[in-house]
């Protein structure tokens, strides 16, 4: 069946199975920056924003994000253009081995677009889905909370093209 | 996986829906948020009615209490600002304590409900506040209590055409508590043990209450016998005591790698016990 979606901005038209996952799909056209990890939604690795909703792809139906607007790490920036988010990763050494870093900006960006100026607790809790196996927890953290320091706005001010 | 399935269904109506759930000998299954289905193996399913596009996402205030849309994920419903009251409260807290945020964006309140499964939270807390399930067979329609639908399943209770599409529930006012406990490996897993408990006051004699549990039984279930046991009497602590001996009464406790049945049993009396404490509490307050 013709799965039409728009990702990172993209309009796309692929060719799935009905029992597809959104994470397969996606790494299939070419989007590797979204990990599979546990396969079963425990980790988080495999997070995309779906019409604004930081979700696990790894147990969404490709088929159920007909229409959908799908943003993927791969939209929030570039290596030479990074997103805020990217560069404070790696300015507080929050990227160690990497393989959680997709699912976890994805989920620090979706808690941004929301709320520019959270709470640790809120930071806590918007990534309590994002596992890391290195257990770098509390450098994101400080990431999310530097990104957040230099905001002026109250409104959402960051990039990223959905 | 789903290895069977070849359909993927979009309807536009609920009318539609529930036309393809009545056709294809109940090969077709209902699609909420997904995270149940995507991780099963039935080759039984050969088609997915998705409820996505059916305008079903809200949570809106009643005259009685509120309403909520079954495809509301259950992350808005933790974050509401609609509810104002102690059932409220309960029904918010348990869906802020079901997996992770990324889980709660998908996990939906008519699935939590429907798929009736025994680590699930929100149906302890539903039975609580004496919910009730607008289920629609087309056009017809029908309001059933959220009890009579879980003691019967929904699988045995609902027509093969007929779909839960909302979830409603009174708020109360002063002079009720109500209290939730949840007890996991982890702040994300499964929940061993699910407790909701709602009491309500009247010249200080308890003229309500609720007490509904999860995770240690394969389906949530209220506990008239302790319940009742509470009406009428000015609340103790040697009450509460008694009413937590008689909710292990007569259930038959699960046991699985994370907990034994012993644990599960020692531990429900002392969770019931704490739940009705600090229902009792709120309701003084």
């Amino acid at each position: 069946m013709k799965l039409n979606l728009t990702v990172n901005g993209k309009k796309c038209s692929l060719d799935i199975a009905p029992n597809a996952m959104l994470l397969d799909v996606l790494r299939s056209a070419g989007y590797k920056g979204v990990k599979k990890g546990c396969g079963e939604g425990n980790c988080g690795a495999c997070a995309v924003l779906i019409d604004g909703r930081p979700r696990n792809s790894c147990i969404v139906f490709a088929a159920h994000c007909e229409g959908a607007r799908i943003l993927t790490v791969e939209g929030m920036g570039t290596p030479d253009s990074p997103h805020p988010l990217q560069k404070a990763f790696v300015d507080h050494g929050a990227t160690q081995c990497g393989y959680c870093n997709p699912g976890s900006l994805i989920s620090a960006k979706a808690l941004l677009d929301k709320n520019s100026h959270p709470t640790e607790f809120d930071v806590k809790e918007a990534l309590d889905g994002n596992l890391c196996r290195c257990t770098g927890y509390i450098k994101r953290i400080e990431a999310i909370m530097d990104v957040s320091s230099k905001q002026k706005s109250s409104k959402p001010a960051l990039g990223g093209e959905e | 996986m789903l290895k069977n399935l070849t359909q993927f269904y979009h309807p536009a109506t609920i009318e539609e829906a529930c036309v393809l759930m009545a056709a294809k000998d109940g090969k077709n299954a209902v699609l909420a948020g997904g995270t149940h289905l995507a991780n099963v193996a039935d080759i039984s399913i050969e088609g997915l009615v998705d409820l996505h596009g059916l305008g079903l996402t809200y949570i809106r205030r009643t005259d009685v209490g509120y309403s909520i849309g079954a495809m509301t994920p259950v992350q808005d419903i933790f974050k509401t600002s609609v509810f104002t009251g102690p059932a409220g409260d309960l029904v918010r807290t348990a869906a802020g304590k079901i997996g992770s945020t990324l889980l709660r964006n998908s996990i939906t309140i008519g699935g939590n409900l429907v798929g009736v499964f025994p680590w699930s939270d929100l149906p302890p807390a539903l039975l609580a506040v004496d919910a009730t399930a607008l289920c629609r067979r087309g056009i017809p329609k029908r309001t059933v209590d959220v009890k009579n639908l879980l003691e019967t399943h929904p699988k045995n209770f609902l027509d093969p055409s007929e779909i839960v599409v909302e979830i409603q529930f009174p708020e109360y006012g002063k002079g009720t508590g109500t209290a939730f406990r949840k007890l996991a490996k982890t702040a994300n897993d499964f929940s061993m043990m699910t407790i909701a408990v709602r009491l309500t006051l009247n010249a200080e004699l308890i003229s309500e209450a609720r007490i509904a549990l999860n995770g240690i039984t394969k389906r949530p279930q209220r506990r008239m016998e302790a319940e009742n046991l509470l009406l009428n009497n000015v609340p103790t602590i040697e009450l509460f005591e008694a009413v937590a001996r008689k909710s292990l009464e007569n259930l038959e406790f699960c046991a699985d790698f994370r907990a034994s049945r012993e644990y599960r049993q020692e531990v429900l009396g002392v969770l019931v016990r704490r739940c009705l404490e600090e229902a009792l509490q709120k309701a003084r307050s």
